[in-house]
């Protein structure tokens, strides 16, 4: 019947490593990482690629644009570019099929008499501004964990092409969405940003873009004018694609296109100031004006080339990627293509040119395409010339080779060159796909697999479970379930199914907290109902826990919708007042008064837990120090004083933390000649060091007004452990846990936490930190953020060490595997199991919604949250196991040898 | 047959209690029209906010809740008074008297279950907990304090151990528990996006709780007449 402890070890082992692996293939295939080359493209850029790409020396700005266009071999087409994008604009709105094609009627007529050239230019999911504006610029479709890897960085640090035209000296301005500016810092001469978030607003939006134009036209000292109007897709959000205010704003598009092709090219195309007009959209919408996902109405955006020299040639209106647009613009003006571009030429604009110069721009993308593809092959060697795109490129150089030798004879035939065109075509189209697909596409299999391993490892823990629950209580099965036992399973079901919806993810604290009151409201029926035992204990126990849950409920309003709403952390921030800082000195007093209040019942023991005690007061006093001292006047964190105060708490901590448990076996065994006591009171030791190292160090890192929060959780857990320690209440040890473990997730969005990833604190992230260190700083904002669940599997220990088990106490009679078996395995399975019921439903979630228009704004950061909560719990859950099993192997151990 | 074994216990001690009060015997008509009476009180309350002051519980929760409250309290009241346990000093007006005595302190526990449940405090929101509070007190404390008054093994009995028996207790607990559970049930559309006006507290968790209430006071309803049949079946 029982299951031999190795082997239970074994089994929770294999079912951890396949939750990891399951885990691993799900992230990598649903969110495939780019490599992203750093650096930008010089001069090598004009030479074909080889190993020895070597670094080339800074220039003057002029001199370098002499260099590029001597390199290049083709003569700028334009002088000057005019970037307007319009947010959100539908191709189909100007290109047809839809009604509103007679509201811009300039623009039509530009086309009809083929003076424009235009796209349906099609856009990568998430069709959001920002990611399509770096595609726009950068020419590189980006991945969803691109977010994560440069989180703190606004600017745009890869290779793009206002880069480019800012190091050959470019003037350029920018009138419009201030998400410009974030990206580009620095790069404009003038600027006027405007801000896109009074979506209400959708005239003066674009009024303020507008009535610098007339002055800029005017002006005529920049090479870039770059527009970018929000009205049209505010007009989506509030009233849809068919909103009756559309059709005037479309119309007022096209005046601006009016005044600026009137004004600009018509005027000045005698007066070699040739300037080249791209109107573009970021992405389209949906028929209810929303955007983010990956329909075709979404995706639809416009590309329009306005200038001297364009004519269109077909009549229907081609399909290009988005990405496209930057190869384009690199090669019409002259610039190096950026690194890490994916798209090709857009091969109509280059028809006014000469053949050889046309076969040279096609030329120069594939050397950069090349080079991109050869960074990213698997094997980093240069000759990797196995792969079909490679002897696609070998084919069309020889062939544009030949032209060359042919030409200068003048013996190449119009078919030589249609050839080579063909074959350059053929490689830029393979290349560009491969580079596109590999960031967009998601491999089924690997996902199904993924997903089906997570399957297995989560029925391994629920069978694990079960079975631990069959030996522990033998009548499992015929015992009828309580309320409460029942309500726990309950709140998994209901968080599994509301996961599912985007509303309730974005409103997750709502959930966690009203399951968790309503579980402890359920207890409070039910110690009520009990007459026996100390009743009046137990009562104001829930009832401490009851308060302070709706206490940090209150603290954050948390969540997207309702933000604006007030709440305790915004009405003590906002009014200036000493509360903040009398709240924390408060909170890290009645830490201090619990932690001595804890270890009091051990007084007896002797000097050891008295040292403990005074490590953790001087601990508790250091941080009141610092917080007194620095955080009180503001900006003083950063100096070399605070840094060296914050790095001794931190060694403090960890060293009386380390000490505390190593050492606590050997001297509680010199004291006590009880084995059964022994262990309890190292484990009791332990957990209380645990809770309250964990303490100290969240009141240090967290934001000043959180430090309540993290006592109130704090007492939280301790009256949770001492309500179910009562000799009266019947609380099983796995209600325990499940409860704790709640209340660490409802504590987690109490600490301002929510289901986006703009409120990770990156602030808290460098305290203490003298020298930049990526790896430090994840740590330190990994225990920032996952303050709460930890504490709540820190507490585990103590809540083992305290409970009336009866197990313990048996320790003469069974074997060390089988204790360790009863006294750890639901402390390890039942945090294990229900996170990885979460887990798993939620990937299966995700994987249902990957065509849902939320699934980049609100669906994938929650997978991110899941993801690391699962790390968490693998982490807490490894300390808790060794610990326990350190010390309750080394009492015996000692145990034994004194025996002998 | 094994199944009958408790049903028939359970009525030997619902015919104790019926023959301990003779006067006010309890028959499952009595349920009903007690229930209708309630359920009119409730219904009539909302015509009345909605055809003479024409206010509405989207619109005006304060004073709807507080019509539907002032109708509601005297209507139970005075209707559960009849059935009051204690019988010694059966005295119709203690009943009352309790009755009213139970009001305020329903409210101050339901008010309190729903700030911990999430509630929104503030003096903004202080008159809607208020209303709120005293028409749940109307559904839940006040019927129970009229018959029981302040007997703490009745009050134990029902809401504690839920081990509700005979008539009254099964009259008193099922939609006083239909009203609460409703009301859980009824704050879940609140955190949604839908911006609707009724997703503001407490319009929604008093819509589940009269729901509840009702569907509560149906149960008791079927219960009795469920009780009589079996019984006839019994005695045929």
């Amino acid at each position: 019947m029982s299951m031999n402890c190795t082997y239970f070890t074994l089994l929770i082992a294999v079912a951890i490593l396949l939750q990891i692996t399951g885990l691993s293939l799900f992230v990598f295939g649903f969110f495939p990482i780019r490599p992203a080359l750093i650096g930008v493209s010089g001069p090598e850029s004009f030479r074909p690629p080889s190993c020895e790409d070597q670094n080339h020396t800074a220039l003057h700005p002029h001199q370098l644009k002499l260099l590029y266009q001597k390199l290049s071999e083709i003569p700028p087409s334009y002088d000057r570019l005019i970037l307007m994008v319009i947010d959100g604009l539908p191709a189909e709105f100007v290109l047809g099929r839809d009604d509103l094609k007679d509201a811009m009627p300039y623009t039509q007529s530009l086309l009809a008499s083929k003076m424009a050239l235009s796209y349906h230019a099609k856009a990568a999911p998430p069709t959001v501004t920002l990611p399509r504006l770096k595609a726009i610029t950068t020419g590189s479709i980006g991945g969803f964990l691109d977010v994560l890897f440069n989180f703190n960085t606004q600017a745009l640090l890869e290779d793009n092409i206002i880069g480019q035209f800012f190091r050959i000296g470019w003037k350029m301005v920018m009138l419009g969405d201030e998400t410009w500016l974030k990206l580009f810092p620095g790069l404009f001469t003038r600027h006027d940003g405007v801000s896109s978030f009074f979506v209400t607003d959708t005239v003066q939006v674009d009024h303020n873009v507008s009535r610098h134009l007339s002055y800029e036209l005017y002006k005529n000292d920049w090479n870039l004018l770059i527009l970018h109007y929000l009205g049209l897709d505010h007009v989506g959000h509030l009233g849809g694609r068919s909103s009756v205010m559309m059709g005037p704003k479309l119309q007022e598009m096209d005046e601006i296109i009016k005044m600026i092709h009137l004004s600009t090219i018509r005027s000045l195309e005698s007066a070699h100031q040739r300037t080249l007009l791209v109107v573009v959209s970021d992405h389209g919408m949906q028929e209810n004006g929303n955007h983010g996902g990956s329909s075709y109405e979404e995706t639809d955006s416009l590309a329009l080339f306005i200038g001297p020299g364009i004519s269109h040639v077909s009549t229907t209106y081609d399909t290009i990627s988005q990405v496209d647009i930057t190869p384009t613009l690199a090669l019409l003006f002259g610039v190096p293509i950026p690194k890490n571009n994916a798209g090709y030429l857009i091969a109509d604009l280059f028809h006014t040119m000469e053949d050889h110069q046309l076969l040279r721009a096609m030329e120069l993308n594939s050397w950069q395409l090349l080079r991109l593809l050869q960074a990213q092959a698997t094997d980093s060697t240069c000759e990797s010339l196995e792969d079909p795109y490679s002897s696609l490129y070998l084919d069309a150089a020889a062939l544009h080779g030949s032209w060359k030798s042919k030409n200068v004879l003048r013996s190449a035939s119009s078919d030589d060159l249609k050839n080579t065109v063909l074959a350059y075509n053929e490689f830029l189209r393979t290349a560009s796909d491969q580079l596109t697909h590999r960031a967009t596409a998601k491999p089924i299999g690997l996902l199904a697999s993924g997903v089906m391993t997570l399957l297995l490892s989560c029925v391994m823990f629920l069978g694990l479970l079960f079975k631990l629950g069959q030996e522990i209580y033998p009548n499992l099965l015929t015992h009828k379930f309580q309320l409460s036992e029942a309500l726990v399973g309950v709140i998994i079901v209901i968080i599994v199914l509301s996961m599912g919806s985007s509303s309730l993810v974005e409103e997750e604290q709502y959930l966690w907290h009203f399951m968790t009151s309503t579980f402890f409201l359920v207890l409070l029926h039910k110690t009520i109902k009990s007459t026996t035992g100390n009743c009046s204990c137990q009562l104001f126990l829930i009832a401490v826990i009851l308060v302070s849950g709706r206490i940090l409920k209150g603290w954050h309003q948390g969540g997207v919708n309702w933000t604006h709403l007030p709440d305790i952390a915004k009405s003590l921030e906002s009014s200036r007042s000493p509360y903040i800082n009398f709240l924390q000195i408060i909170s890290i007093l009645l830490v201090i008064s619990l932690c001595l209040y804890t270890l009091s019942s051990l007084w007896s023991r002797g000097n050891i837990v008295i040292l403990i005690g005074l490590s953790y007061l001087c601990t508790g006093l250091l941080v009141l120090q610092y917080v007194l001292k620095y955080q009180g006047n503001g900006a003083g964190t950063s100096n070399n004083d605070a840094v060296l105060a914050v790095q001794v708490i931190y060694g403090f901590i960890i060293t009386s933390v380390t000490v505390t448990i190593i050492a606590s076996p050997w001297f509680m065994s010199l004291q006590s000649k009880d084995l059964v006591l022994v262990i309890k009171d190292c484990l009791y030791l332990s957990g209380t060091t645990y809770m309250f190292g964990w303490c100290l160090l969240q009141l240090l890192l967290q934001q000043p007004v959180n430090s309540m929060v993290m006592s109130l959780l704090l007492v939280q857990i301790i009256a949770t452990i001492y309500y179910a320690s009562r000799d009266g209440s019947d609380v099983k040890q796995w209600v325990e846990i499940a409860a704790i473990y709640y209340l660490g997730m409802a504590g987690h969005f109490s600490l301002g936490n929510t289901n986006t990833l703009a409120t990770i604190d990156v602030a808290g992230a460098f305290i203490g930190i003298s020298s930049h260190s990526t790896v430090r700083s994840g740590v330190l904002m990994f225990v920032i953020t996952y303050a709460s669940p930890m504490l709540a599997l820190l507490s585990m220990v103590m809540s083992i060490s305290v409970k009336e088990n009866n197990t313990i106490l048996k320790i003469h009679e069974v074997k060390m595997g089988q204790l360790l078996k009863i006294i750890l395995g639901f402390p390890c399975l039942v945090p294990l199991g229900l996170n990885s019921v979460l887990l798993v439903a939620y990937t299966i979630i995700l994987l249902v919604m990957r065509n849902h228009l939320f699934i980049w704004t609100v669906f994938s950061p929650k997978y991110i949250y899941v993801v690391v909560t699962t790390v968490c719990v693998l982490v807490g859950v490894f300390i808790v196991a060794s610990t326990v099993t350190y010390i309750i192997s080394t009492a015996v151990f000692l145990r034994k040898k004194r025996l002998r | 047959m094994l199944f009958q074994i408790p049903a028939t216990s359970d009525i030997d001690k619902v015919d104790a209690d019926m023959k301990n009060n003779k006067k006010k015997v309890l028959s499952p008509s009595k349920v009903v029209v007690l229930h209708l009476i309630c359920g009119i009180g409730l219904a009539s309350s909302f015509w009345l906010a909605i055809n003479v002051y024409s206010i509405n519980l989207i619109e005006n929760p304060v004073e709807t809740l507080r019509l539907v409250w002032l109708i509601q309290v005297p209507v139970v009241i005075l209707i559960y008074s009849f059935f009051q346990k204690d019988k010694n000093q059966s005295s119709y007006l203690k009943a009352v008297a309790r009755g009213l005595l139970g009001l305020p302190v329903g409210a101050v526990v339901n008010a309190l279950g729903a700030i911990v449940l999430g509630a929104p405090v503030g003096t903004r929101y202080f008159q809607r907990t208020l209303n709120w509070s005293l028409v749940m007190s109307a559904f839940t404390f006040v019927p129970a304090a009229s018959v029981y008054g302040s007997s703490w093994v009745d009050w134990h009995r029902i809401f504690a151990l839920t081990k509700p028996n005979g008539f009254i207790d099964y009259m008193i607990c099922i939609p006083a528990y239909g009203a609460v559970i409703g009301a859980w049930f009824g704050a879940w559309p609140m955190p949604l996006d839908w911006e609707r006006m009724w997703q503001e507290w407490p319009i929604c968790v008093t819509y589940g709780a009269i729901i509840g209430y009702l569907v509560g006071m149906l149960a008791s309803f079927s219960f009795a007449v469920h009780h009589v049949s079996s019984q006839h079946v019994k005695g045929d």
